[in-house]
This record gives structure tokens, sequence and C-alpha cells, in this order.
């Protein structure tokens, strides 16, 4: 037992650098497979709606805009996005429709500012693309 | 003597704001009654409105520090519900981001010891120590907090070598930094003084009372769901059950410390032994009707997950016995015949998930009936004052 032992420690800690970064002069980096928010590649998607059925908070609506023309409107409500990153991995194409960002600050004054949308359509149905889940792969 | 522990209609045990009642007499407490319920969020109804597979996120939100806890003893109970059994390699990326959260959150707790024992140095050191295993877990995961790793089947992500040796080389570091915390809890006095003899939980009653996690562990119970119903790999895994006889606070210091060690040892054994092949099988969209009880030992002792399946995709009943909820019992015993200075330090030490979300106590003078409700900051400020004045405990002792 002895008095104090903690103060040689806090003496050392004089002379370091301060453990916090100088946020917002400074940032950190995220590490590569961060999960930002979600955001589509409109030529990639074939509207399976996987990625609707999975959201588990319920965040993406694929709205029908012209049937004969095959377009559709995707709208991804980042208000209610938990970053899951769920749909990026129901998606079924491949490359993926879906992608997920490395943006950390995404604060806004309005939850419609949130709302992200993409007007687009309909990517012809590859035959290799959408056999991309591991058991129709593993059937064929 | 009497007291009523309203074990809640729903998941009581979440992120809640809870009420502490104390009979005083003087300054010591006579009675303790604990009431629950100021934070029910509806999750166990709304698992039942979601898939399987959503409810993956959504049970993963009932706790910000234990998340990864309660996901995987949920997953764990549906992959058994389906029938599926994940892959070796799956496994071990899941309870080795288990061992991680381990680490971080008894890290957490100890700087909230030593916090409420007015050691603010040492909260500083080891919150900043912890933040190294959170950037393992970002970088393992993507995510600080709610690392959303499990799925249905096996585990969402593969680690590669580079992230391996990572992982190693900052294990040598929070190893020192471990052993070092555990070196300042001998040589420090009056931090031990602090600690020693309070908050007393004796074998007996924290048998009797069902005590779980570190807070039985500091009772001399040697329970372990890992040890005593191993799921996962920990079968295989070697590691011992870390136990104290002290049956206080210092105990459950001494305990979390050990406990610590042994994650660490778990973690590079997951890691040097890390089958290759693939990390998830697939799996069924819907369950057969069957009812399944999972078990896991979280950060904080036994966490439960009653599932019931009706052959639809989603749950037909899903029940959360989060640990904290089974340790309040035992609390109300500890904080009897206490101190009003101990309150904060006894509370934090069964690592409650909702102390941070509490803030008033309401104190009732024994003598004259009369309630005042007062914050936490300045029960802590009692708190210091009066150990303060305290003299030295000469004979309290770290057990080692
Ligand atoms: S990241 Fe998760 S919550 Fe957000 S849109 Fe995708 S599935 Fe939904
Ligand atoms: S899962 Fe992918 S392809 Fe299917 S609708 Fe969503 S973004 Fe489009």
């Amino acid at each position: 037992m002895r008095i104090a032992a903690f103060l040689p420690e806090i003496l050392r800690h004089l002379f370091k650098k301060p453990a916090t970064v100088d946020y917002p002069f400074q940032k950190l980096e995220v590490p590569k497979d961060f999960r930002g928010t979600p955001f589509l590649h409109p030529e990639l998607c074939i509207v399976c709606r996987a990625c609707v059925r999975d959201c588990p908070a319920e965040a993406i609506d694929i709205l029908t805009v012209n049937e004969a023309d095959k377009k559709f409107k995707m709208v991804i409500h980042n208000d209610r996005c938990i970053h899951c990153a769920q749909c990026v991995e129901s998606c079924p194409t491949a490359p993926k429709a879906l992608e997920m960002d490395h943006l950390f600050e995404i604060a806004a004054f309005s939850r419609w500012d949130l709302k992200k949308e993409w007007e687009y359509v309909k990517a012809q149905v590859k035959p290799k693309a959408a056999a991309g889940t591991p058991s129709a792969e593993a059937k064929s | 003597m009497k007291f009523t522990v309203p074990i809640g209609p729903q998941h009581p045990a979440l992120k809640e704001p809870i009420s502490l009642r104390m009979t005083l007499e003087g300054e010591v407490i006579r009675d303790a009654d604990i009431r629950l319920g100021y934070n029910h969020r509806g999750l166990e109804k709304l698992a039942e409105e979601k898939t399987w597979l959503q409810n993956i996120y959504v049970t993963e939100r009932i706790c910000g520090i234990c998340s990864h806890s309660h996901a995987t003893c949920y997953t764990q109970g549906v992959e058994k519900l389906m029938e599926i059994e994940p892959p070796k390699r799956g496994i071990y990326l899941r309870f080795l981001v288990a061992e991680l959260e381990r680490v971080h959150s008894h890290l957490l707790w100890l700087g909230v010891a030593g916090h409420e024992a007015g050691f603010d140095t040492f909260f500083m050191y080891t919150w900043r120590d912890r933040e190294v295993v959170m950037d393992i877990l970002e970088m393992v995961s993507g995510n600080r907090v709610h690392y959303a790793i499990n799925t249905l089947g096996g585990v969402r992500r593969d680690i590669d070598d580079l992230q391996k040796k990572k992982i190693l080389d900052s294990l040598d570091f929070l190893r020192r930094r471990s052993e070092f915390y555990f070196k300042i809890g001998a040589n420090e006095p009056s931090f031990v003084a602090r600690i020693a003899g309070v908050g007393r939980l004796s074998k007996e009653d924290a048998l009797a009372l069902c005590a779980v996690g570190p807070t039985a562990r500091a009772s001399d119970i040697s329970q372990d769901v890992r040890k005593d119903d191993p799921y996962g790999m920990y079968a295989e895994v070697p590691f011992e059950v870390a136990t104290a006889t002290s049956c206080d606070v210092l105990g459950r210091v001494v305990v979390r410390v050990k406990e610590l060690m042994q994650s660490y040892n778990i973690i590079e054994f997951l890691l040097k032994n890390l089958p290759d092949g693939p990390v998830a099988v697939r799996a069924p969209r819907r369950a057969k009707p069957n009812e399944v009880v999972s078990r896991y030992e979280a950060p904080r002792g036994e966490n439960i997950h009653y599932i019931k399946s009706n052959g639809t995709d989603k749950p037909e009943r899903l029940k959360v016995r989060a640990p904290t909820l089974a340790n309040y019992p035992a609390t109300v015993v500890m904080l009897r015949n206490g101190f009003i200075a101990d309150i904060p330090l006894i509370f934090a030490a069964i690592d409650p998930c909702i102390c941070c979300a509490e803030r008033a106590v309401v104190l009732v003078d024994g003598r004259s009936g009369e309630e005042k409700i007062v914050l936490m900051s300045e029960l802590r400020k009692q708190a210091h004052e009066r150990w303060k004045k305290a003299p030295l405990k000469k004979d309290a002792v770290w057990p080692f």
C-alpha cells in the first residue's frame, strides 16, 4: 500500500497530447466499412422490393409513377432509417443497387430535409444478376 | 419489512427512468422500494409485428450498451426454432464481438464505479482506453454501438488478416492498461476503503434473491451461463469464472477486472483459432410452430429470451428478461442498513442499464415521514462530503 499511487501516471499525462480531436476543425476518419446512409444507383434497381420488405424501420418506399413506362420512384426516409444496412444486404442485384455512404454528419433542421428521392426507369433483369442469391446459384 | 418489486407486464429492464424509494432513519436506509415502468416502449409487442429478420434490429435496440447481447440471445433462439446451424467461422466471429462488447461494458462500468466513489481521474482514464475497444468494434462491424453483425444463420461480415492483427495489437495495450488498473486498486488505500464493505450481499441472500452475473459472482457464487450451459463455441474455449468472496462493491470491482482479463484471453483464443469457411448460411423466412428459451451471459448477467413461433414469418411472442431486472431484489437488500451516501455506489455496482436516465431519488425521513426529492448530483456531493470526513478504514485491503 502506498498513498497516491496514481500520481506518476497523472504527471506523465501532463506531457501527452489530448486523447480527443479538435472537432469540428479536425475530423475523425471512419473505417472503410462504416455504415452511413443508404443511397440508390437508379440505373441498377430492378424494383424487386426486397429492400422495402426487409427494412426494419419501414424507411424505404417504392412508388409507381407510370406503370406503362416502367417508371418508379424510390423514397428513403432518412429520419426513420436506423443505418443497419439490411437493405443493402437484401438487394439481389450485382453490383448492388443500394449502397451505404460514409457520411456521419447528417443532422438537418427539418425531418423533410432528410428525405431522399430517385425517379428512374426499372432496370432490365439480367438473368445472371437476378440469380445473385446464394440458394438460387446453388440450384442452377 | 415489506417491499414490492413490480415485475412489469412487458420488458421492464430497459434503459428506463426508475424511482428508488428509501425509508431512512438518520443517515441509515431502513427500507428501499424500487419503482419501475417509466420507460415502457412496447418493444415486445412491436416484435410481434416484424419479421424474424427485422426483429434482430428491434432486439438490438433494447439496450445501447449490451445491444449485441440481446441480438445474439434472440438470434440463437430463432436459429434453434428454424433448425439451422451457423457455420463455425460465423459462430467464432459472433462471440468475438460478444467478448469485445463485454470488454467495453466492463471498462465503462469501472469508470462509473470510480466516478461514484469520487475517483474521477480513474473514470477519465478507463473511458479513454475504452475508445480503443469502440474503435475495434466500429472497424469490425461498421458502427460503434449497434453493431448489427448478427443475421439469422451466422454473421453479416467477415474479418481479414489486417483487422485480425489490429485487434491483437490493441489487445496488448488493453491488457497492459487493465493490469495497471488492477495494481492501482491494490495500491490506492482511499479507493479500497471507499468501496470495501459497502453494499453487502451475503452468499445466501444472493442465492435466495437470484442475483445474476458479476453481482452474484462477487458473492462467491460461481455462476456463468458460458460455463454452466455453454452456447456457441464456449464449450471449446478455455476460461475461468471469476469470483470474489468479499460480497461487497470491492468484490464487484475485482470480479469485473478479472473478467476483463478472461475476455482478453477468449478474444485471443478466438482470433488464433478462427476456422476458415463461410460466415453464414441461408435462413428460411418462416419457422415451424414451436417455442424456445435462449440463455446468454451478458456483461451484466444472464439474459433470457423466450420466443414462440406459429408457423408464420413473425414471432407469436417474444419475452425478454434482462439481467438488471434479476438484480433488483438483491439491490434492495444491499441498500438496506447502508448509508444514503452509498446509494449511488451500490446502485451503480449492479451496473443497471437505467442509471444514466435516473436523476431523482425520493428521501423519506423515517422519523417525520417527510419526503423530499434530491438530484443524483446532489446526492453524490453529499456522499463525497461524508467520506471526506470519515476516518480511513485501516483494515480494508485489496484481496490479493
Ligand atoms: S439502412 Fe436499414 S433502416 Fe435504413 S433504409 Fe436500409 S434497411 Fe432501412
Ligand atoms: S432490393 Fe435492390 S433491386 Fe430490389 S427494389 Fe430494392 S434497390 Fe431495387
